[in-house]
């Protein structure tokens, strides 16, 4: 595991402060345009221990304890990187009911790369990660304002359909969630379903059977996730008799089954041990050369060794800064994100 | 694997086709009303409906439904209308659309040849081939054209039938003979939901979608259904009760003695639940004899399987070790739980009764309620006790408590809730039991006075020292009046008929027992929410 | 409304006495003395009280009056020692009522056993059910009859509770599970003699008026009131076992991207099978202990349709409705008779009980991980 980030060449600027506004603005959207205004207000030399901003109208954000009063300036959020965003979030709210989950989040995450999400429990991370492929939509009372665009195609416009948005976003669980079924149907299950393959009797009535199709997916992905030497010899077993990080494993295999173009994975090791854990991130790095990656994760030395870019959520759904993920953990610009990673809090 | 469909996100919707659907939808949905209300006999089959016959009505909609489907299915398979079907239907609706085939080749073959053995081979080739047709084209005809075939043939037929009246069909099996006039609203209601899930699979634009339309279309037409049911239940108890229980009711016609001032103000009566029953003087009779034994029963029956069942879910949960003991105890309590109450009954016969009283007796009834409410009890005082987290059981002993103190001041509180709810509920099931009531309680149906259980112990000077003559008695309960109006009953005064009487009778029980579980029901909720909210 | 909790039982490896023996040992260090001797009071008088119940004597009041004042006591002295006394006792007492029910129940079915031999179940001449010649009682039409109306009741119950089920668990939005689940639990806390009511004026009348029944009453109109009535516990316990499918394993399904049918269909449906025939198998013995609605819409005719599918004719005669129906002014060998019929069906609907808890013990154990 190395910490240098493999998309180096991505990067446009290593920037300092001053330099974000003009490019913020630059960019020419409106939100851009309106972090450059809020920005020059709130004091543009905004260097770590610098006296937070004092917007008015802001409103009090609930802080954990520990945490600076700094005010955050939308500068320092704007990462700049060569090449089309895949995933892109301009203006992002997200309720539970009436309790504000996720303030006002744009961000732009880069194609075949990692994307690190870090903050301090309760900051939004998982909701953000949950919001690009529409899972928050079962949460009862859970409301998204805002744009959230893949491939410039809007998440939540009308007449999305929620069956291709997720075929196309897959998601690994915090637990191992594999279903209870054989290994092999676990992986075969999303193409079934979206009738990329078929078996079953009817299927063999009439000649169409994809058993031979099936098998070569099977081996495909667990090869792919790194699973297949350790269970090529009982593919018919049920799935939950794996060990934890074997059934993380299957569900990323699972995952990858459907061939999707962005993985989010939800803190996807925190309920594995160190061994299954690195096995795991190994993998993450591996992905990224084919897919978009988002993990969510708690672990800041995880974030560092495995992630290209890094995005700092704060306690009151803020992103308090987004950047490559060495300068977020050498050189960041929020007081609060570095007594964050320097776990003076969280 | 599928890159072309990455292209969008957003599934188009064609407007012929949305309006097609929409419309076979609801033509369906008219004609499964219709239908239904032939079932119900409030329209008759012959009749008409605005000036049109109620079999062109249905069967007309089956057949536009039938149209629409085909038209449907037809303009996906050539393009006109977009959807994303998927490449066969499934081989559950190719069995179900085979076997209407079979039906439909059959019986029309017996009707056009009129007898002999012909129909066998027809309906095997038929079903065979709307199986096939239906298993082997891509699902957006698949789906559709065999299915919309069966159902213009059957609204043809019904619209041709004109109601079915005078005809019947009188299987050699069977006792009873099956008239036209109810066999045709039966095919309607079959075959609309034919068209219910067809129609709800080509409106979603057929695929996954279109399967998990229509098959919610189908599962939403039976929970329909059954609430139906529920509510024609209740409705009908209601109509036909509402009657006796409110002769001679009224809002202040009668008198309530204030205490300590010598005056009376006026005060709603409601003689049918507060008069007597039997009696020479007693104009209006009532229920209320049966309605307090009722009350006795319960209380009686929680008295006794409260405690018992409470003490039991804590021993078992707190005390024994799991293993051998507490299963037993499981398998014996989730076994009482299912044994029938005419069982219990049986039981009270043969143990209580020669024991306490040796005839029917309030105190053995409520015993016997009282079994059958104590697995119930301890069911649900067990699942509240396992809810408890365990950290409130070692907070509670890092503070030096002991683990009695703990279980009494920490545990059982915090599983009242749960308990209370469920007692509740169990409640309204037994004061609702007869069975049970007709081997060792029931006395006289129509008693002229209410049993006075309080004023009648009594001390005598050999053991068991204390006696109760009104617990020992039989007496009557709501649904054993109930029971005894059906079966037995010529109720003895004029002002009710029996069944009015009965109906009444019901009417109160009901109340009685939808009273408790509307209770049980918004504790359960208000503990949940109060629960979620800490 | 009930979700039996199961916990696997740890292996026991040590022989059973002296595995006792050790733990009365430990027990009895670790308890005081006058602990030790109230619980042995509290037990040994409840034991006497009941042994004199038992014989009927009248003296029963003595032991029973020395329970409680033992108790009374040991409550204010000892309350830990006489709370686990007493607990204890309840949790046997409830042991205890069933082993009564079975003993009971076998005791007063032997003369009728005795008399009839094994006509008593398989007897199909004529007569069936008659007090003369001593007394002629065969169980057989009731059992055909039992077996009529539950069949009927099952097809009803199975598919409709099942949907029903699946609609409350899984297509609802909160707002109509918030009525249809109530409504459902509604429907089983209508007393039984009221469905029997309706069944007896409605449905009755019905099928006798339109499609010419000989009698006013049959198997199938019953059975279809029956159905109607089992179909809550089918609904709330299927409906339980869907719930306790991880939302987890749902959520990875829906994020694959299957739909929500998808899921219930090959996800969640499968993985709560065990709970959902657990559900059907209680509704089934709902359904033949069902008493009094077939009590009062059957025609109490003993005999055997012809074939036996004919769910019309004139016959109507099930085991709970020929007790309910005989069982207050039978006696002799009628009334053992009686409780042969108890027997069979307290040995059937136990059987369904323990094997709906075994399906259940299963899945959970299957959901748990172990295959």
């Amino acid at each position: 595991m190395s910490d240098t980030p493999q998309s180096e060449p991505r990067r446009s600027d290593d920037r300092s402060g001053a330099d974000d506004a003009t490019a913020a603005a630059a960019a020419g959207s409106t939100d851009a345009a309106a972090a450059a205004v809020s920005s020059k207000t709130g004091g543009i030399a905004g260097p770590p221990g610098g006296p937070g901003g004092v917007d008015g109208d802001e409103p009090a954000v609930a802080r954990t304890v520990g945490e600076s009063d700094e005010q955050l300036q939308d500068a320092w959020t704007d990462y700049e990187f060569d090449g089309d965003a895949k995933v892109s979030v301009s203006d992002l709210d997200t309720y539970y009911g009436e309790e504000r989950a996720l303030e006002s989040v744009s961000l732009d995450i880069p194609a075949e790369s990692v994307t690190a999400l870090i903050g301090p429990s309760g900051c939004g991370k998982s909701t953000f990660l949950r919001c690009l492929n529409r899972m928050n939509d079962r949460i009862r009372g859970a409301r998204v304002e805002g744009r959230v665009a893949l491939d410039d195609r809007d998440v939540y416009g009308d007449g999305v359909n929620l069956v291709e948005l997720r075929r196309q976003v897959g998601m690994v669980f915090q637990e191992p969630n594999p279903f209870p079924k054989s290994i092999r149907d676990n992986i075969s299950y999303g193409p079934r379903k979206h009738g990329d393959l078929e078996t079953g009797l009817l299927a063999r009535l009439l000649g169409r059977d994809d058993r031979d199709a099936e098998r070569d997916l099977v081996e495909r992905a667990l090869r792919r996730a790194a699973l297949w030497d350790e269970v090529s010899d009982r593919l018919g077993d049920n799935a939950l008799g794996l060990s934890g990080g074997q059934q993380q494993r299957l569900c990323i295999a699972r995952c990858l089954a459907v061939d999707p173009d962005v993985i989010l994975m939800d803190e996807p090791a925190s309920a594995l041990d160190p061994v299954a854990t690195a096995k795991i991130e190994d993998l993450i790095e591996e992905l990224a050369e084919e897919y978009t990656v988002v993990v969510v994760t708690h672990n800041m030395q995880q974030a560092a060794r495995i992630s290209d870019q890094t995005a700092v959520f704060l306690t009151g759904g803020r992103l308090a800064e987004y950047d490559a993920t060495d300068a977020i953990f050498q050189n960041p610009q929020s007081q609060r994100v570095e007594d964050y990673v320097a776990g003076k809090f969280g | 694997m599928g890159t072309a469909t990455k292209t969008t996100l957003a599934t188009g919707e064609s407007v012929v086709g949305a309006v097609t659907s929409r419309t076979v939808l609801g033509v369906t949905a008219a004609t499964v009303v219709l239908a239904v209300a032939c079932l119900m006999q409030w329209v008759a089959p012959g009749g008409a409906v605005v000036g049109i016959p109620v079999a062109t009505l249905l069967g007309g909609g089956l057949a536009v439904a039938g149209c629409g489907i085909a038209v449907l299915g037809a303009g996906s398979r050539l393009g006109y209308i977009e959807t994303t079907p998927s490449r066969a239907t499934s081989l559950a609706a190719g069995c179900v659309v085979g076997m209407l085939w079979a039906v439909s080749g059959g019986v029309a073959t017996t009707v056009a040849v009129g007898g002999g053995d012909a129909w066998l081979p027809v309906a095997v080739v038929g079903g065979v081939a709307g199986a096939l047709a239906t298993v082997l084209p891509r699902e957006d005809a698949g789906a559709t054209l065999p299915a919309a075939a069966v159902i213009v043939g059957w609204g043809g037929a019904i619209a041709a039938s004109g109601g079915g009246g005078g005809w019947t069909w009188a299987p050699a099996w069977s006792s009873a003979v099956f008239p036209g006039t109810e066999i045709v609203p039966v095919v309607a209601v079959g075959g609309a939901l034919l068209a219910a899930w067809s129609g709800a699979s080509a409106h979603a634009g057929f695929g996954a979608e279109g399967r998990q339309a229509g098959a919610y279309a189908l599962v939403g037409a039976v929970v329909v259904g059954t609430l139906s049911v529920l509510v024609l239940l209740v409705g009908f108890v209601v109509l036909k009760g509402i009657t006796p229980v409110l002769t001679g009711a009224s809002l202040t016609g009668g008198t309530l003695g204030l205490p300590f001032v010598d005056a009376a103000v006026p005060w709603p009566t409601l003689p049918f639940v507060t008069n007597q029953t039997g009696g020479l003087y007693v104009t209006i009779p009532g229920v209320f004899p049966a309605l307090v034994g009722t009350l006795w029963l319960v209380f009686g029956a929680v008295v006794a399987a409260v405690p018992l069942g409470i003490g039991a879910a804590v021993f078992l949960t707190e005390y024994a070790e799991r293993g051998r003991f507490t299963q037993l105890v499981e398998v014996a309590t989730n076994g009482l739980w299912s044994t029938p109450s005419i069982v219990f009954g049986l039981f009270g016969l043969a143990f209580l009764v020669p024991r306490l009283s040796g005839g029917n007796s309030i105190l053995v009834g409520q015993l016997v309620l009282g079994c059958m409410l104590l697995p119930l009890v301890l069911l649900t005082c067990r699942e509240a006790l396992l809810a408890v987290p365990d950290a409130h059981r070692d907070a509670s002993a890092a503070l030096g408590v002991t683990k009695w103190q703990t279980i009494r001041s920490v545990v059982v509180p915090a599983a009242m809730p749960g308990t209370i709810t469920g007692v509740i509920l169990g409640v309204g099931r037994i004061a609702g039991e007869t069975a049970p009531l007709l081997l060792v309680f029931g006395g006289a149906p129509y008693p002229s006075n209410t049993p006075d259980v309080l004023g009648s112990f009594s001390l005598m000077a050999q053991p068991p020292f204390v006696t109760n003559d009104a617990l020992l008695a039989p007496a009557s309960a709501l649904p054993y009046q109930l029971y005894t109006t059906i079966t037995a009953g010529v109720f003895p005064k004029d002002e009710f008929t029996t069944a009015a009487f009965g109906w009444g009778t019901a009417l109160v029980l009901l109340a009685v027992v939808i009273g408790l579980y509307a209770v049980g029901i918004a504790s359960r909720r208000y503990f949940r929410r109060k629960l979620h909210h800490e | 409304m009930m979700r039996r909790v199961k916990r696997t039982v740890a292996a026991r490896v040590t022989d059973p006495v002296v595995g006792v023996a050790r733990s009365a040992r430990e027990y009895r260090s670790r308890t005081g003395d006058t602990a030790v001797a109230v619980q042995a009071v509290i037990c040994g008088s409840l034991g006497a009280a009941f042994v004199a119940f038992l014989v009927g004597s009248q003296w029963t009041v003595f032991p029973a009056g020395v329970f409680l004042a033992t108790t009374v006591v040991g409550w204010r002295r000892e309350q830990a020692a006489t709370g686990k006394a007493v607990t204890f006792l309840m949790t046997v007492g409830t042991v205890g009522v069933l082993a009564l029910i079975v003993a009971f129940l076998l005791v007063r079915s032997v003369p009728a056993v005795e008399h009839m031999g094994v006509g008593l179940l398989g007897r199909t001449a004529d007569p069936l059910w008659a007090a003369r010649d001593g007394g002629v009682y065969s169980l057989a039409p009731m059992l055909v009859g039992t077996a009529i109306t539950t069949c009927i009741a099952t097809v009803i119950a199975t598919p409709v509770g099942i949907a029903g089920a699946v609609f409350i668990s899984e297509i609802a939005p909160p707002r109509v599970r918030d009525v249809v689940k109530p409504g459902i639990e509604l429907m089983a806390g209508i007393p039984s003699i009221t469905y029997g009511f309706i069944g007896l004026t409605v449905l009755n009348q019905y099928f006798y008026a339109e499609f010419r029944t000989p009698t006013i009453g049959s198997y199938l109109a019953a059975g279809a009131m029956i159905g109607v009535m089992a179909l809550p516990t089918v609904v709330t316990i299927s409906e339980d076992a869907l719930a306790a499918v991880p939302e987890s394993v749902k959520s990875g399904a829906l994020a694959m991207g299957s739909t929500p049918w998808q899921t219930t269909k090959s996800v969640t449906l499968p993985a709560g099978l065990s709970g959902v025939s657990a559900g059907v198998l209680l509704g089934v013995g709902r359904a033949m202990g069902e008493t009094m609605a077939a009590t009062v819409m059957l025609t109490h005719t003993k005999g055997f349709p012809s074939p036996v599918f004919d769910v019309f004719s004139q016959y109507g005669e099930t085991l709970t409705t020929v007790i309910a129906f005989e069982g207050g002014n039978a006696s002799g060998v009628h009334m053992s008779a009686l409780f042969a019929g108890g027997v069979v069906l307290f040995v059937t609907v136990m059987a369904l009980s323990v094997g709906s808890q075994y399906v259940e013990w299963r899945m959970h154990r299957k959901l748990g991980g172990e295959t």
